[in-house]
């Protein structure tokens, strides 16, 4: 056989760099000192020591490990055997069969993860029906009337797209196996389960192994399918990173890739050089002179098994360490909250506290936007007990009833909130929510990058700073910027003034103004003066300028929204109680101030917001600029020309979505 | 071997369950209206998002013959290097799926960045700095690049398994090397070159993780027009059933078609 010229040999290297470029500088950023992915800061191992303790990343590490080890060794064995079950068939219903079996294979992820979702929502539905009929003829034993998606529905998607890989590189080693042998083997007197476990087996093992192999690889590297299924109790690796991707990717997930690659690359290594040295050996006793010459099937099999039963060990092991681990997970099960709120918006440390003293354990998951969120709760994905949605969201929540009132008597700490915070518009006699912050909306710029400073949201719709701007990925905030540079009232339900409105957007959109649509990946854009206009919140221009001092902040002169987020518990959360002490201990003086500090959003706490000036030189011995301040905490003048958002009637919110679909097609 | 049928049985009944019931489930909510009652209404309004059709389908597509004119290339060499090398090639075209596709991608987020590492790299000759990220190039390449395995693997395992006579019996009947190539081993390669288009199309036509991170959110794809619409934005999950229905039908449809090209042969080819 001819060999390659050196071209065809760089080309070929070519794309190997080009596969493992971004992952040699993944893995080059994961000993960076500081946290950013472009900038070289000296080595150091701190986010190895990091990740062990981020519980966020090992717990959905855990999770990932969990549900691709389960899933590929049902998979394996559910799969090995439909496949020697469809090779009995006849070859019509094989066909048929085989067609079904590979619609999960052939279908994109996202309708695979759709169609499930809705199928697991409809089945709880119909479940909850059922039980409830159950419970009410007879008393021996109470079902469970509220399922919800987790950890099976994730593991039942992960073994229903898996086993078709199995499938695939199970048949055709059947197809190869001579009928003859089994029929043989029964002549012989063994029984059927023998003459599998003899004959067939070892014969199909090298098809066994790979369909595991691939079926492992698939659920490890799985994220949307688990996106629409996992719900959010359990969370897989993907997920957690595909939330850290919306707002800053933690440095430690650089490390923990790292070490999975590092593994994998070990492991692999080790099978291959053993399977060389041994495919050498036997070939030396067989005196064979190519490998190539496909040698026949009888000098092999001394070689195979052996390796594989290491392999099937090894995987084996794995597998029941880890099922042991679950078994005392739950066995130690403390009770829990599960919680929802927007990415950088706690001081983390706060979850460990509470951990600590209540011994609840905190699941804390973050939604992207307002709307985001009540789509993750209209459609199952979202089983939560504690939420912090904005003010004209919780009206929308309370009209839709989906909301459960609190228990006060449990919240003593609600008293120490501001009474200007309190009967708001959105809860007027106060029975559904606690504040959690409050902030303005603003628009930050880079002054290095723009010729003077920006006083109107005019700048939002400016050639000027084409390609420099990034307005925002959500269509209440975004409208609102236009509606507030034409002069109409941001509560407006005017279907004029809307499309009005939405039509500027489009037409700076077709302009070419907007760099991107964004949400929480604005602290990289900005910090990074990758642009130089966002419009944004107040809070998140005071974390942004910490890393990149040019930024500055304005409240438009045509005035702006403000806002105040509140925590409230869904209807029929499953641990109420649980919820209960955790909205008393975030409202509690001490954890206002620490997130004040963290987030840099104003406390609706009276004592805390006063204080936090005090607070701040203690801790940084030095004074807290004023201007920093009442960017934090708008003074009453500033308010002034701010409004808050209210709930709009349905028809309004359905000329919101098409027009922000409209503006994404566009 | 009459008992195996038995073992076909809890598989189906697993089938019908999670693979045809959420199939069916799907084709119901697209048929529906937010009330629950039957509607037409959901495709009615399909003609808005044509764009969206068309933007994804071309994207796609671009991903994909870029995939092939790369792809094929790198089998063939492959196959004709010595099978220690293979072997260990073929390790390490699949080991980046080991390592998340979107940490992956949010690598070539700070490549392509504005400030990032290959305009800061420019920056040094005085060239640039150009805008990278947030364009349809930026997403092809996501597309690209994470898909690229797909294609070639395929490919390579139908090569390498190619009777090696055919390709000395055209020699000794006096074609040269690229007659070969031509009208033995491509015919013959055929069918990995269908199954890695299907399994580079299909995931970028209906990818949305890849199209937020490097595509800056501005454009919709398809993907993204059906996130938003069950855990996004815009909540509606009648009419994203009905444009997933829509994607779905397409797709089938173009791989039919393709596949009647490859004159049925069969693509159980994986990795």
């Amino acid at each position: 056989m001819k060999k390659n010229s050196a071209f065809s040999r760089f080309f070929t290297f070519l794309v190997f760099l080009f596969l493992y470029a971004p992952i040699i500088l993944l893995i080059v950023f994961s000993f960076n000192q500081n946290n950013s992915n472009v900038v070289w800061g000296g080595f150091s191992l701190n986010w190895y020591r990091e990740l062990f303790q981020n519980r966020i990343i090992m717990r959905s590490l855990y999770t990932t490990l969990l549900v691709s080890l389960i899933a590929t060794v049902i998979a394996t064995i559910a799969g090995t055997f439909a496949a020697i079950g469809f090779y009995g068939l006849r070859r019509r219903t094989r066909n048929v069969l085989n067609t079904v079996n590979n619609i999960p294979m052939m279908n994109a992820d996202i309708v695979t993860g759709v169609a499930m979702c809705l199928f697991f929502v409809a089945f709880f539905a119909l479940w909850k029906d059922f039980a409830l009929w159950i419970n009410s003829i007879q008393s021996l034993f109470t079902l469970p009337t509220r399922l919800t998606l987790g950890f099976p529905t994730l593991l039942i998607a992960h073994i229903t797209f898996n086993i078709p890989y199995v499938l695939l590189s199970v048949s055709p080693k059947l197809r190869q196996l001579d009928k003859n042998l089994i029929d043989a083997a029964q002549d012989l007197g063994c029984t059927w389960f023998q003459a599998f476990w003899k004959v067939i087996l070892p014969e199909i093992k090298p098809g066994i192994v790979s369909g595991a192999l691939t079926a492992f690889t698939m659920s490890i590297d799985d994220f949307i399918i688990s996106y629409f299924t996992a719900g959010s109790s359990s969370s897989t690796l993907s997920m957690t990173i595909y939330g850290m991707t919306k707002k800053r990717v933690s440095p430690e997930i650089n490390a923990i890739s790292t070490l999975l690659f590092v593994t994998v690359i070990l492991l692999l290594a080790i099978i291959n050089i053993r399977e060389a040295r041994q495919e050498r050996l036997a070939l030396r006793q067989q005196g064979a002179p190519s490998v190539s010459a496909g040698a026949p099937a009888a000098p092999k099999k001394p070689v195979i098994p052996q390796k594989l039963t290491r392999f099937a060990a090894a995987l084996a092991c794995c597998a029941i360490l880890l099922t042991a681990g679950v078994g005392a997970f739950h066995n130690t099960r403390k009770p829990i909250v599960n919680v929802c709120s927007w990415g950088e918006y706690i001081d983390e440390e706060l979850i460990t506290m509470f951990e600590e003293q209540t011994g609840i354990l905190v699941n804390y998951q973050t939604a992207e936007s307002n709307e985001a969120l009540y789509s993750l709760l209209k459609s199952g994905a979202g089983d939560y007990d504690v939420i912090v949605p904005s003010d004209y969201m919780i009206s929308q929540l309370m009209e839709e009833g989906m909301l459960e009132k609190l228990d006060y008597s449990q919240i003593p700490n609600f008293s120490l909130i501001d009474d200007r915070f309190k009967n708001l518009p959105y809860d007027p006699a106060n029975e559904y929510t606690v504040p959690y912050t409050w902030g303005t909306v603003g628009i930050i710029y880079n002054t290095t990058m723009v010729a003077e400073p920006i006083t109107s949201w005019g700048a939002m719709f400016d050639d000027k700073y084409a390609g420099e701007v990034l307005m925002f990925r959500n269509s209440r905030d975004a409208m609102a910027t236009a509606l507030l540079y034409l002069g109409y009232d941001v509560n407006t339900t005017d279907e004029n003034e809307l499309r009005q409105a939405a039509g500027l957007i489009a037409d700076a959109k077709s302009r070419g103004v907007y760099q991107a649509f964004v949400m929480d990946e604005i602290f990289l854009k900005m910090e990074g003066g990758n642009a130089a206009i966002g419009a944004y919140y107040a809070g998140d221009y005071l974390t942004a300028v910490e890393n990149n001092p040019d930024l500055a902040f304005v409240i438009p002169e045509e005035g702006s929204n403000w806002f105040v987020d509140a925590m409230c518990v869904l209807k029929d959360a499953p641990h109420y109680e649980e919820a209960m002490a955790w909205i008393n201990f975030i409202a509690s003086t001490e954890a206002n101030l620490r997130n004040m500090d963290f987030i840099w959003y104003a406390s609706p706490n009276k004592k805390a917001l006063e204080g936090y000036p005090a607070y701040y030189e203690e801790l940084y011995k030095e004074e807290l600029d004023q201007e920093t301040y009442e960017i934090m905490a708008a003074p009453p003048e500033t308010l002034e020309r701010c409004q808050s958002y209210i709930s709009l009637p349905e028809e309004t919110r359905r000329l919101y979505n098409e027009l922000w679909i409209k503006l994404g097609i566009q | 071997m009459n008992r195996t049928k038995a073992f076909t049985i809890p598989y189906t009944i697993w089938m019908a369950l999670f693979v045809v019931a959420p199939i069916i489930m799907i084709v119901v909510y697209a048929f529906s209206g937010a009330d629950g009652g039957f509607t037409l209404a959901n495709f009615a309004s399909m003609g808005d998002y044509t764009v969206v059709f068309i933007r994804s389908f071309r994207l796609a597509l671009i991903a994909t013959v870029i995939c092939l004119v790369i792809g094929y290339p790198v089998a063939y060499l492959l196959s004709r290097e010595g099978p220690r090398f293979q072997r260990l090639a073929t390790v390490l075209i699949m080991l980046p799926m080991w390592m998340n596709f979107l940490l992956r991608t949010y690598a070539w987020m700070a490549i392509l960045e504005k400030n990032g590492l290959i305009n800061q790299f420019l920056g040094l000759f005085g060239i640039g700095p150009f805008q990278m990220i947030d364009t349809q190039g930026a997403v092809v390449l996501g597309m690209v690049y994470n898909y690229l395995p797909f294609m070639i693997l395929p490919i390579y395992s139908v090569i390498i398994k190619l009777d090696h006579s055919l390709v000395e019996a055209a020699h000794d009947l006096g074609a040269n090397s690229v007659v070969t190539f031509l009208r033995v081993i491509l015919p013959l390669s055929l069918p990995g070159v269908l199954s890695g288009i299907t399994m580079v199309f299909v995931p970028s036509v209906s990818t949305f993780a890849i199209s937020t991170m490097l595509g800056g959110g501005t454009e919709l794809l398809l993907g993204d027009l059906i996130e938003q619409q069950f855990l996004g934005g815009a909540y509606n999950p009648q009419l994203g059933a009905a444009i997933a229905m829509v994607m779905m039908v397409i797709v089938v449809l173009c791989m039919l078609v393709m596949n009647r090209f490859g004159e049925g042969e069969e693509q159980a080819v994986v990795l």
